[in-house]
């Protein structure tokens, strides 16, 4: 991620190369995980044994682990709204924050699979266990990338690596970080909320 | 550089080769598509495989036209417009608005057109089989077909199954024949080319394939969808016959 | 974030530190592994992926000295099974997506007036991933008893098609090192892509704007964007068939409920764009040939963008056509009949667009016009036999016949493997210095042009005549044997055609004629820099005024229209004496091998998940050290 000179060349397009960069791979991996969603839905109500959707889902818990994700995105914003201000410890706040929110998410994503594992259901037992828990751990492990990156841009303020001029490193974890949650609203809406 | 290029210029084989190439392979063409083989899909012996022919040449014979102009405008070109002279810059052309448009639209017009008879043929083969079609149920298995007559029962009310290992499997003539496809584990696809085209036998999405034998005669098939190892194995042979020699045979294998 | 300061400096960064250095020496095994170099990487790639041609070719030869004559036994049906599975899978993803991968490298930056590509470690990354997953992919010979004849690789096909490719009907690794291999693969070429098209819209030099760029650069813009749309898809089918086959997932397991047509859907929504990912390419490569050759520039030059651009959004539309006998029904049929009817129309605008250049021209019948006329007749044919294919319901005959072994031999080697050949021709002497020898390009040629012709227009027959395809033999009987004679000829005759490539790359590589800056009097920005091109590639970055800039450097029209050549047009001359003085000022990034080190950690977990779990922490410490060593090592190493 270091800035090679020639980042600070002016590029044809004028977006930074690394920006564009990142909006290419959000872009590519919209596909990714619409062909995870698509198969999940394809298979919705193809289980042949249960235990079913209807069996597991615990709305109200995953509401509140979706909220913890979507109040993650607000502190990522102001993390970059300090550090564009320069403010560097208010950035560091709000960074770590995010990185707490999202370590919530993923804790609340442990207890889910365990829950369902307790019940009944693991990734062989039917089409269901099948496409949830592959869709559902792909997103968690994309979460978890964001949380590494996430401490690690900390750590390095911490040693005084970011300053007002480096505020782009912090606006592209933050579209990563923001993606993926956006995702996670797709999930949940179509996969928890929408049942057939 | 020159010298090179003269070099280059005597040698006739450059110029004649394309054209002996291209002729050796139309030769070679029209000599495949009449040749009495076993699984000659020109040499069809049923209704659907007649018009699934018929289709194909709709669009063999443009293509090889096509085919033939190109080729025989890209040899000319490279005669015509060979370098004389190694100075001689032509005149920079950059394109031509109207040519784009012919080249584009007549394509294009050319080719919708072949689709309505496509889509005519889709509908009219992809139809379901009628209320008096003769039932086979069709399993395949690695590496074999098994062939159900669900019209044929034993003492018990079990139907008459023959494998392909065993023999022939029999249908009358005639007669639309509906094989109901069915596969116990990896893809299939069931084919005899005289009498049509192929269709694939999916695990847990069973297809139905109509058929229709013209004439009498065996007629030779196998899988055409990769199913391991001893896929090329995996053949079949169906004969046609009148519909008493198929209830005698019926009878004589129930009786076995 | 060049201001990242690392203040303590442990024994091991000071190791990769002193490295860095020794591998600013570029003639050092170091000075490889480490380069960070666009023309390096690309000079990687060609060889890499031609040694994977010799091995697909050899696969190939196994193949078809099996099926010479019926009843053949000099292969027993696994190994065929085997081989012609790593043929197809070799030859797709080894060899033609990274042969056209080592002319982006090559001749991107050069042709856009770049000192390197956008990211240049990322593309480092890149070519070690992909090399990663080819050794991988093709270590899976050894895990049999090979000297017993016994092969471990991959046996269900290059299309894996569900549910052969579960575990109960392909047991053993050869299917587990297919999807792990491949995914690496995916890796390794979404990297590329995504540096592609961010090197292309954004490192163009001054005045170079997206319709003054070489159609070649146009084409792999448009083949980097299916590149990062498509891969995705193959990836997430190949993570489902590895939950399946590595842990008892049930996405196409039929028992469960599962349909197995899912994976062909996601297979072939990859499987067509990627026929464009392999062949756009070689269009772009003989849409710069032709005009070199005919000293015309490109005829209508916009359509041909274009229809490269709407052939990119088409072939999303048209992946149904490979499974028109899997009982779809007669709308999907009908829908996708009509559909792939007509993204004829886009390539045959392509190719009377190129017969449109010829047409005038003053045609220097070099190697590399030979070649890419090849590629425009051959693909013609591949391309008329694709359109009998779009005839649905008499697909259903063809469907899984050699019919279709030939037509996408006609488009992917008649086009594509010719197309490339012909760019190796052309740009031999920009990368060497030296002319490749003409004499045995010439006969090299026509060796493989009849040597092709005579493998696979026989195909079209023995398909029509009903044989299906990966079959391991065929009785006598059945009217096939001298088709399949002829084809044997033809394959061994292609062999001897390459074979005389390798003694003229050999020798040509040595001893060739040499070669000036500007050796074919080409239109192109990478033909105004020395042979071969500097480390910075541009002592003073161009500015460019019109499409075909060096072409109107050199040449220009008189009053009658003539076209004469500009007296003092010297730019090469400049440029040179430019150089003698530039250089030293660029800075160019430094080497490093934390993409390595990345990219070494994808075997690892793949052995891993196959054999031992213990080695898959150890792939990810890779390749986070990897990562985070690349994040934090500056650029360019202080001095």
């Amino acid at each position: 991620m270091a800035h090679a000179g020639t980042a600070h060349l002016e590029t044809s397009t004028g977006i930074d190369n690394k920006k564009l960069l990142m909006w290419l791979f959000l872009a590519s991996d919209c596909l990714f995980f619409g062909s995870f969603i698509a198969a999940y839905l394809l298979y919705r109500d193809r289980s042949l044994v249960g235990p079913y959707p209807e069996d597991l889902f615990d709305i109200p818990f995953t509401s509140v682990s979706a909220f913890v994700l979507l109040m993650s995105s607000v502190s990522m914003v102001l993390a970059l709204a300090a550090i564009q201000r320069g403010n560097v410890r208010h950035m560091q706040i709000w960074l770590f924050t995010t990185a707490i929110l999202g370590a919530l998410f993923i804790a609340g994503q442990v207890y889910e699979f365990t829950e369902f594992h307790h019940e009944g259901l693991s990734l062989s037992t039917n089409l269901f266990g099948t496409t949830f828990f592959v869709l559902t751990g792909f997103h968690g492990a994309h979460v978890t990338i964001g949380i590494l990156i996430l401490l690690s841009l900390f750590v390095v303020s911490l040693r005084g690596g970011i300053q007002q001029k480096d505020s782009q490193t912090i606006e592209l974890a933050g579209l990563y970080w923001h993606f993926v949650d956006i995702v996670w609203i797709v999930i949940f809406t179509l996969i928890y909320l929408i049942q057939p | 550089m020159k010298a090179a290029f003269l070099k280059l210029r005597t040698l006739p084989l450059g110029r004649i080769l394309p054209v002996l190439v291209l002729l050796a392979l139309l030769a070679i063409l029209v000599s495949g598509c009449d040749t009495d083989t076993p699984q000659n899909t020109f040499d069809t012996k049923g209704e659907v495989a007649e018009k699934q022919a018929e289709l194909f040449y709709w669009s063999m014979w443009p293509a090889l036209a096509i085919m033939i102009f190109v080729l025989s405008a890209l040899v000319i070109m490279l005669l015509r417009f060979r370098e004389r002279d190694p100075n001689h810059v032509p005149p920079q052309i950059h394109g031509n608005t109207r040519l784009e448009l012919a080249w584009t639209i007549a394509p294009a017009v050319l080719l919708l057109g072949l689709g309505i008879p496509v889509v005519a043929s889709i509908y009219d083969l992809g139809r379901e089989p009628s209320e008096d079609a003769f039932v086979i149920n069709v399993t395949g298995q690695r590496f074999s077909w098994d062939f159900e007559y669900p019209e044929f029962t034993d003492a018990n009310g079990d139907p008459l199954v023959v494998s392909s290992l065993a023999g022939p499997a029999h249908i009358p003539v005639d007669r639309e024949v509906a094989f109901y496809l069915r596969s116990v584990d990896v893809i299939h696809s069931f084919w005899i080319p005289k009498l049509g085209g192929k269709l694939d036998v999916v695990p847990n999405d069973d297809n139905v394939l109509w058929l229709i034998a013209d004439e009498p005669g065996s007629f030779s098939g196998q899988c055409a969808e990769f199913c391991g190892l001893y896929h090329a194995d995996m053949r079949l042979t169906v004969v046609a016959e009148p519909e008493d020699e198929f209830e005698a045979w019926a009878d004589e294998q129930m009786a076995e | 974030m060049s201001s990242i300061a690392v203040p303590r400096r442990s024994p091991l960064a000071q190791a990769l530190k002193g490295a860095r250095h020794a591998a600013e020496n570029r003639n050092s095994i170091l000075g490889w592994l480490g380069t960070v170099d666009h023309k390096r990487i690309g000079i990687l790639y060609g060889i890499s992926s031609f040694i994977f041609f010799l091995a697909g070719g050899i696969e190939a030869l196994l193949l078809r000295t099996q099926l010479a004559r019926p009843d053949g036994n000099v292969l027993d049906p696994d190994q065929f099974n085997r081989l012609f599975t790593m043929h197809g899978t070799t030859m797709v993803f080894l060899v033609v997506m990274p042969m056209s991968s080592a002319f982006f490298n090559l001749l991107v930056p050069l042709m856009i007036g770049a000192r390197d590509v956008a990211f240049p470690r990322l593309n480092a990354f890149s070519y070690w991933t992909f090399l990663a997953g080819a050794i991988f992919l093709n270590a899976s010979f050894f895990t049999g008893d090979i000297f017993s004849g016994v092969l471990g690789a991959p046996d269900g096909g290059w299309f894996g098609y569900a549910p052969l490719n579960l575990r109960q009907y392909t047991p053993g690794h050869g299917m587990d090192f297919w999807m792990l291999g491949i995914q690496m693969l995916g890796i390794a070429s979404l990297a590329g892509g995504f540096n592609f098209i961010v090197t292309i819209l954004n490192m163009r030099a001054p005045g170079m704007t997206l319709f003054r760029m070489p159609v070649f650069v146009w084409m792999t813009l448009v083949t980097s964007f299916l590149i990062i749309f498509a891969m995705p898809v193959i990836a997430v089918a190949l993570f489902e068939l590895s939950f399946d086959r590595l842990f008892g997932a049930n996405f196409f397991n039929a028992a469960a409920g599962g349909n197995p047509l899912l994976w062909q859907h996601m297979f072939w929504l990859f499987g067509h764009p990627e026929v464009y990912i392999l062949i756009l390419p070689a269009f772009g490569i003989i849409s710069e040939i032709l005009p070199t050759f005919a000293r015309k520039p490109l005829f209508g030059y916009p359509f041909v963008v274009f229809s490269g651009i709407a052939i990119g959004f088409m072939s999303w539309g048209v992946w149904v056509h490979h499974m028109y006998t899997t009982g779809l029904g007669t709308i999907a049929n009908s829908a996708f009949g009509i559909s792939t009817i007509l993204i004829a129309v886009p390539t045959g605008v392509k190719v009377f667009n190129w017969m449109g250049t010829l047409w005038g021209g003053s045609i220097r019948v070099r190697a590399p016009l030979m070649f890419a006329v090849g590629t425009v007749a051959m693909f013609t044919i591949g391309g008329l036999s694709g359109v009998t294919h779009s005839m649905v319901t008499s697909d259903y005959q063809q469907q899984d016949t050699y019919y279709v072994v030939a037509h996408f031999h006609y488009v992917l080697f008649g086009g594509a493997i010719f197309g490339l050949f012909g760019g190796i021709y052309y740009w031999f002497p920009k990368f060497t210095g030296r002319y490749l020898n003409e004499t045995m390009g010439h006969v090299h040629f026509w060796l493989m042009f009849i040597g092709f012709n005579l493998t696979f227009f026989p195909m079209h027959i023995s398909g029509l005549l009903g044989m299906p395809r990966r079959i391991y033999t065929y009785s006598g009987d059945m009217g096939w044997d001298m088709w399949n004679l002829i084809s044997t000829i033809g394959a061994f005759t292609i062999a001897a055609s390459v074979a005389l490539f390798i003694v003229n790359f050999m020798i040509s590589v040595r001893r060739g004629k040499e070669a000036g800056a500007d050796p074919w009097d080409g239109r192109t920005l990478e033909w105004t820099i020395p042979s071969p091109p500097p480390e910075y590639n541009f002592a003073e970055i161009p500015t460019v005024h019109s499409l075909d800039d060096f072409w109107h450097q050199k040449y220009r029209e008189d009053e009658t229209g003539r076209v004469v050549p500009v007296l003092a047009g010297g730019a090469v001359e400049t440029e040179t004496e430019h150089h003698e003085e530039g250089g030293h000022g660029i800075h160019m990034p430094s080497p490093s091998f934390m993409p390595l080190i990345a990219s070494l950690g994808f075997p690892f977990v793949a052995t891993g998940l196959m054999y031992d779990y213990a080695l898959v922490p150890v792939g990810f410490a890779l390749i986070l050290i990897g990562f985070y060593g690349w994040a934090m090592e500056p650029a360019t190493e202080e001095e």
